[in-house]
């Protein structure tokens, strides 16, 4: 579904990506490690066309959206969810989805007719879906931070994806809250059918729902493969998992 | 053909060294308006007043030296600093408890301030205006491509990349101004550094204050000082502050330098019309330099 | 916010406004109608500033546009006034799309300051344009149709066309383009993530905005029979953004309220000084420091305080 290939970007004199290569098939969940600066927040900047790349390709769906602004790929069927929560801080839980899906269905230039109206029954379900149906009139201010890393996700589903991409969903989050971010994502793929492409700091998750593992170090991609090949690769150890030996597990 | 002849004519040349040495003025007002966006971010809507009142207060302290030369420097030398002093205790009362709040409303303080200046202006001075005679040594001109130049207008045009020379000296070998560069740049780490960024922006305001009394009182002598003149001024120093890039001092001489220049052939090419062409050279710059000509510090 | 408290608070002004002339002398009918055509401004401005986050610095120049668009239709070039009226706001719609789509694509406060410079040399032009603009003394003794000459008919004429204007705004609002706007105002990079083209969306907005302003300069001549280039000045531009800053410019009557108290403070205070610019700017500053909300911001809040305090009890 999704192929990055030899991805550059640099700013100033800073390769913050420097080679990065990436492959997420139909209905996988894949994972993206690497140690903090390695530039994978850049890379999904790229890929959703916040920024724009100073070398190589992405494309989805055979298309090549390389260099595509956010509003484009958005309609092109990926998502994201961020790490740093990034809301509309003013308004309501219902209202903050509302906009995602009143965007999906193109209807952002209905002048007339109260959006109260509209789309009611869409973003309900999706709330429910992530269960955030009973908070649904809070402003996002008064949420908990993990409900509002869980809002981000709802956010991003607003936009009916082909492919999510979520940003370090479970930062910050404690055990219980993390616990059901993980179910959620499992339920996401396997009922929703939806591509997931994630990045995570924290190993058992990713060793847990992840079906592949791409490791960025310094930008550049070092490999991508199934858990155990990821974690009995000899670089990888070196660079991320402190040179121990975890495959004697 | 002709049209080259003419705009190289002596009369024309001349012309158009009064005109930029008029906006050298311009500069020197802008400069400290560059100044104050590049590190605190806002534009000092109240600039203009600044520059009201250091001409208003030129006229004062000539006039309590008893006028002439003397008159003139204490003039050209007190001005500047008490609008500095004014501005410092505007920014001590009320502006620093802003800095944390929404930008925006920085920008309506300024607006506030230019509207009270304005009004104290008119309360102090009365609604007439002045004129500040030129001291004798600056009377008369001196020949310059054959025809007469004044000497004052002369004297502008030193003082202008004078004032630059200073201020960029200011800005990039001391201390203070490496500071307040990185403040511009990194508000916050400049404070985590332990450096108290309150202090540092206090400090930038009043400098730039300080060179809008500076511009009010060298002009006080060739203009008449009245009510009304800060309108106008600070449209003109946005537009050569926005030509230059934000933030930046040789832009800000750069702009003013296009804006004196194109102001100059607008009045001789169409009378009428003339003001249009800075803004004409505004909207040229832009579409192919969207951020000003020269590197903004945003 | 209570959309719905919205409309009916202004239904319910709007009414009282309809019976005041029986009682009250002629001078207020004229203070009451440039109430409203100067609330409808703020309002116009407070829907990209507010509402859209877009830092409007010269809202002026479209009041302006529009004054003189009707004003030029009619005195320079002898079509109707019916005509004119509708030609005005259509004129400042078009300027505020060929302002917005130069100044939209740059960061918020460029955009303020490029168009606070845009805008004086649109004011420069008409100023010095003396045969088609009137120079610096602007038109005067514009005649009016029949209906809306005398007083009386211009009173009803603003509330009428005032009203209807804040209607469809509020309307706007509230509709997905309205969510849309406030979504790019709180976070516009999400806005983007979510599909939303935010560029073509502000330049919507920043037009709609110009076209009721155009509009409140229309009401301006009708109220007023004039127009003249210091409807384009950029102190007005402040002006009447302190407005909906002073009536709260989070909410949609705040700037109505604004200019109401904005507007009869300064008649009632020119009357006794020269110095009314001085008051307004000590009110600003004072309402930056302790009451940034503003006024019906500020009612907004205590309300909602008490109402989730009694909840709790």
């Amino acid at each position: 579904m999704l192929q990055v290939r030899n991805l550059h970007k640099s700013f100033g004199g800073f390769k913050a990506v420097n080679g990065a290569n990436l492959e997420v098939a139909d209905g996988e969940i894949v994972a993206v490690i690497g140690p903090n600066g390695a530039g994978k927040t850049t890379l999904f900047n790229l890929i959703t066309g916040i920024l724009s790349p100073d070398g190589g390709q992405v494309i989805f769906k055979g298309e090549d959206i390389t260099g595509l602004p956010a509003h484009r790929t958005c309609k092109k069927g990926i998502t994201r969810s961020f790490q740093v929560v990034n809301i509309f801080s003013r308004l309501t839980v219902f209202e903050n989805v509302r906009i995602a899906v009143l965007s999906q269905q193109g209807k952002t230039f209905n002048l007339f007719t109260p959006s109260k109206r509209l789309v009611t029954d869409e973003t309900a379900s999706i709330l429910k879906s992530v269960g955030l149906i009973k908070k649904k009139d809070s402003v996002c201010g008064a949420l908990s931070h993990g409900d509002q890393k869980v809002l981000e996700i709802a956010i991003a589903l607003g936009g009916k994806p082909q492919l999510l991409i979520l940003d370090e969903p479970t930062a910050g989050m404690s055990p219980e809250e993390t616990a059901r971010c993980i179910d959620l994502i499992k339920a996401l793929r396997n009922s929703m059918g939806l591509t997931i492409l994630f990045c995570e700091h924290d190993m058992e998750i990713v060793f847990g729902i992840a079906n592949r593992i791409m490791v960025m170090v310094r930008g550049a991609t070092i490999i991508q493969g199934v858990c155990d090949e990821v974690r009995c690769n000899q670089a990888v150890q070196d660079a991320y998992l402190g040179g121990s030996d975890v495959c004697s597990v | 053909m002709d049209i080259i002849s003419f705009i190289c004519s002596p009369g024309v040349l001349c012309q158009v060294l009064v005109g930029l040495s008029r906006t050298v003025i311009l500069f020197i007002v802008a400069s400290g308006l560059s100044l104050i966006l590049g590190v605190l971010r806002i534009p000092n809507i109240a600039h203009g007043s600044l520059y009201m009142i250091g001409a208003f207060m030129a006229f004062t302290v000539s006039k309590v030296f008893g006028g002439g030369i003397t008159g003139y420097w204490m003039a050209v030398l007190l001005a500047p600093i008490i609008v500095a002093a004014l501005s410092f205790i505007a920014e001590r009362a009320i502006f620093c408890r802003l800095y944390e709040r929404e930008h925006i409303m920085l920008f309506l303080l300024t607006f506030a301030f230019a509207l009270i200046f304005g009004d104290l202006v008119k309360l102090v001075w009365g609604a007439e205006y002045r004129t500040v005679s030129m001291p004798r040594f600056f009377q008369g001109s001196i020949p310059i491509f054959g025809l007469p130049f004044p000497i004052y207008n002369f004297f502008l045009l030193i003082m202008g990349p004078l004032v630059a020379i200073v201020l960029w000296l200011i800005v990039n070998k001391t201390k203070m101004g490496k500071i307040s560069r990185a403040a511009a740049v990194d508000r916050e780490m400049v404070g985590a550094v332990g450096i108290n960024v309150s202090l540092v922006f206090a400090t930038v305001f009043v400098i730039g204050c300080y060179l809008a009394g500076l511009g009010g009182a060298l002009v006080a002598p060739i203009v008449n000082v009245t009510l009304g003149m800060d309108h106008t001024l600070i449209i003109e120093a946005f537009l050569i502050v926005i030509m230059g890039g934000l933030g930046n001092i040789w832009g800000a001489l750069l702009g003013a330098l296009i804006f004196g220049l194109s102001q100059s052939l607008g009045i001789l090419i169409w009378p009428q019309f003339g003001i249009i062409f800075p803004y004409a050279a505004v909207i040229v710059v832009l579409s192919f330099r969207p951020t000003g000509l020269l590197r903004s510090t945003w | 916010m209570g959309a719905r408290k919205s409309i009916v608070a202004l239904v319910i002004i709007l009414a009282i406004l309809a019976i005041a002339p029986l009682g009250l002398p002629r001078f207020y009918t004229y203070l009451i109608a440039l109430i409203v055509t100067t609330g409808l401004l703020s309002t116009s401005l407070n829907f990209v500033l507010g509402f859209g986050g877009i830092y409007q610095f010269h809202h002026a120049v479209f009041y302006g546009a529009g004054a003189y668009g009707a004003a030029i239709m009619i005195s320079k070039l002898g079509y109707s006034g019916w005509l004119g009226f509708v030609v005005g706001p259509l004129v400042a719609a078009a300027l505020s799309f060929v302002i917005g789509l130069i100044c939209v694509r740059l960061s918020k406060l460029y955009y303020g300051m490029l168009q606070i410079s845009l805008g004086s040399l649109v004011w420069a032009i008409v100023y010095r344009w003396y045969g088609f603009t009137g120079g610096d003394d602007g038109i005067h003794g514009i005649p009016m149709p029949e209906l809306v000459g005398s007083p009386l008919g211009a009173y009803y004429f603003t509330l009428i066309v005032g009203g209807l204007s804040l209607l469809v705004m509020h309307r706007i609002l509230n509709s997905p383009f309205g969510s849309t706007l406030q979504g790019i105002r709180d976070n516009a990079v999400r806005s983007q993530a979510v599909g939303v083209n935010v560029r073509r969306h502000q330049l919507a907005a920043v037009v709609i905005a110009g076209f009721f302003g155009g509009v409140a300069g229309v009401l301006f001549v009708v109220v007023d029979n004039s127009v003249f280039p210091d409807m384009m000045f950029w102190t007005l531009s402040l002006e009447i953004t302190i407005m909906a800053l002073l009536g709260g410019w989070l909410t949609f009557l705040g700037p109505m309220l604004g200019a109401a108290v904005t507007v009869s403070l300064r008649t009632f205070v020119s009357g006794f000084t020269d110095y009314w610019t001085l008051i307004l700017g000590i009110l600003l500053v004072l309402v930056i420091l302790f009451l940034p909300e503003g006024l019906l911001g500020y009612v907004f809040e205590v309300w909602k305080r008490r109402t989730s305090e009694s909840a709790e009890e």
